[in-house]
């Protein structure tokens, strides 16, 4: 057991303004990363002297190492990149920084996320078969791979699966083959967050009210996905302090429990449905988090029951159904009809979700945005506040090895 | 070369020293999956270890090339811009016959995308993108052969 005076939590959270794609054309992402940072250093009531660790997830491009250098980290005792890929490690990015405060590896630890898509090559446009001169492609042929990622798309992209909507698509289909999932469950997802993000001056979509009618106007990307179940593409930038109870004691906000966390991924999984399709049938229309749930509740002592608003994973609707199935709030299938029973909504749902807007409305910067929300909550500041609100999961990406944390109240 | 279905622009495959033999197998219209040499497992896509066994030895399987579709989406979007003009197009999981929890991911052609479904029997058909590189599409099993060589080779240069 940790000592209790070293048990981590979470006691400052900053962010920077968010923007539609290219949004942000005056400021570099990793000047938004460090803004960020020195925003919830701020928050906490905290100095960038007593900041001693850093933590992200992968393909963060903000290497810790410059960033403890830029901001003049007095030490850096602790750095750390979380393996799981794209959207998966936001919470295990947070439970990193948790196990550094809580055996001593360092004292306050800030986890970030930038983004600003708009500076950099679209993802999801797949490489391409670059022309060698303008105006012709060359022949086509095998090259040799630079990553074991690189190898892995191959058997993906040339086959015009090149991003994921595409693959996640693929998902949602099986689902529905399966369960009877249906369009309009997806809409009700998409809708209900939209609904969040009005009341939320932060997000990139607040002033864009959606009706399900609007919902089934918008284009088809890759069936059954339409625009608006895809996420945002976005340029923003958010932070999270964490550090030990002890310490939290002399900061300037209540110190938000950091109760459980998990992360993984079950056997056969791969790096998520994106590149691999080979996993159980079971796993494969799933989010592929049912173990991680598991441990989750019983490092807890807690369950579905005892959640009162959850910030769940979104970059597409559908996926936020398979979470819900796989953190037990429904039954495997049932995540449709659970969403089309209005349990997702503000303020009158069973389970309130998202209530930033999420990354379908708030902004897109790979869920740390959600770990944010989910503090917002505890400490009853959020703008869709939950009455009482004492007990918050936040959830990482389906569809790749994937995290979670359960946090709790001040 | 064989009929066309997807454009150059198309990206192109990387190969590791664990997949360069799958892709060679392909260039030669073989359509094949990693197998364990001690359990026989079957896996895709290829890797060092058998996750069963962990024998760091295998041979590769030629299939019979049939298989029905697990699931599949029809892409509206051009991410690719030299896909505009051949849009929607379908990409489909197969489950391949002959290769137990072996799926492949690839595209039904010679079909229109409404006539795609899960659980639709397909098989192999093979598309040249240059000399050293055939990809494996899959039609519908038993419609009539593709239209002949270089009818919809616009993309061929």
């Amino acid at each position: 057991m940790t000592p209790r005076a070293r048990a981590a939590c979470l006691v400052g959270v900053g962010e920077t303004r968010y923007a539609k794609w290219g949004g942000i054309p005056d400021a570099s992402e990793y000047q938004l990363a460090t803004e960020a940072i020195l925003a919830a250093v701020a928050d906490a009531g905290l100095s960038v002297d007593d900041v001693d660790g850093l933590a992200s997830f992968a393909e963060d491009r903000n290497d810790a190492t410059f960033v403890a250098a830029d901001l003049g980290l007095p030490e850096l005792r602790y750095a750390s990149l979380s393996w799981l890929p794209g959207g998966g490690g936001a919470c295990a990015a947070v439970a990193n920084a948790a196990m550094a405060v809580e055996t001593g590896a360092a004292d306050v630890v800030v986890v970030y996320r930038s983004l600003c898509q708009g500076q950099f090559r679209r993802f999801g446009r797949g490489p391409g078969n670059a022309p060698a001169r303008p105006g012709r492609a060359s022949v086509p042929h095998v090259r040799r791979a630079r990553s074991l990622l690189d190898a892995h798309v191959a058997f993906t992209m040339p086959f015009g699966m090149f991003s994921p909507p595409i693959a996640y698509a693929m998902v949602l289909r099986r689902h529905m083959h399966k369960y009877g999932t249906a369009p309009e469950h997806l809409g009700q997802v998409a809708v209900t967050t939209r609904g969040h993000a009005a009341r939320n001056p932060r997000a990139v979509m607040g002033a864009r009210p959606m009706t399900l009618d609007d919902y089934f106007s918008s284009r088809l990307v890759s069936e059954p996905f339409r625009l608006f179940d895809c996420c945002l593409e976005n340029d923003g930038a958010c932070a999270v302090v964490v550090t030990t109870a002890e310490r939290a004691a002399d900061a300037a906000r209540p110190a938000v429990q950091i109760v459980a966390s998990a992360q993984g991924a079950p056997q056969g999984f791969g790096h998520g449905q994106y590149c691999n399709v080979g996993m159980p049938d079971d796993d494969y229309a799933s989010a592929g988090a049912r173990g991680v749930a598991a441990r989750l509740w019983a490092r807890a002592g807690l369950g579905p029951k005892d959640v009162d608003v959850a910030q769940i994973y979104d970059h597409f609707t559908g996926l936020v159904l398979l979470s819900l199935e796989d953190f037990g709030f429904c039954d495997v299938g049932g995540g449709g009809p659970f969403a089309a029973s209005g349990a997702l909504a503000w303020p009158d749902g069973a389970l309130p979700i998202n209530t930033h807007g999420g990354s379908l409305s708030e902004a897109y910067i790979h869920g740390l945005n959600h770990v944010v929300e989910g503090v917002r909550q505890l400490r009853g500041e959020s703008t869709c506040q939950v009455e009482n609100a004492e007990t918050c999961l936040v959830t990482s990406a389906a569809g790749v090895p994937t995290s979670a944390l359960v946090l709790g109240r001040p | 070369m064989t009929a066309r279905w997807f454009p150059d622009e198309m990206p192109t495959p990387a190969a590791s020293a664990e997949t360069a033999g799958w892709w060679e197998a392909a260039s030669r219209h073989r359509l094949v999956v990693q197998r364990c040499d001690q359990c026989g497992r079957t896996r895709h896509p290829p890797g060092p270890v058998c996750p069963s066994c962990r024998a760091v030895t295998s041979d590769w399987l030629e299939l019979p090339g049939t298989g029905t579709v697990y699931t599949y989406t029809v892409v509206h979007q051009a991410f690719v811009p030299a896909l505009a003009d051949r849009l929607p197009y379908v990409v489909i999981a197969v489950e391949l016959d002959g290769a137990t929890g072996a799926r492949l991911v690839s595209n039904l052609v010679d079909a229109a995308p409404e006539d795609v479904e899960v659980g639709l029997p397909v098989e192999v058909v093979w598309e040249d993108m240059g000399p050293e590189l055939a990809l494996p599409r899959f039609r519908p099993a038993g419609v009539a052969p593709s239209a002949p060589a270089g009818a919809r080779s616009e993309g061929t240069r």
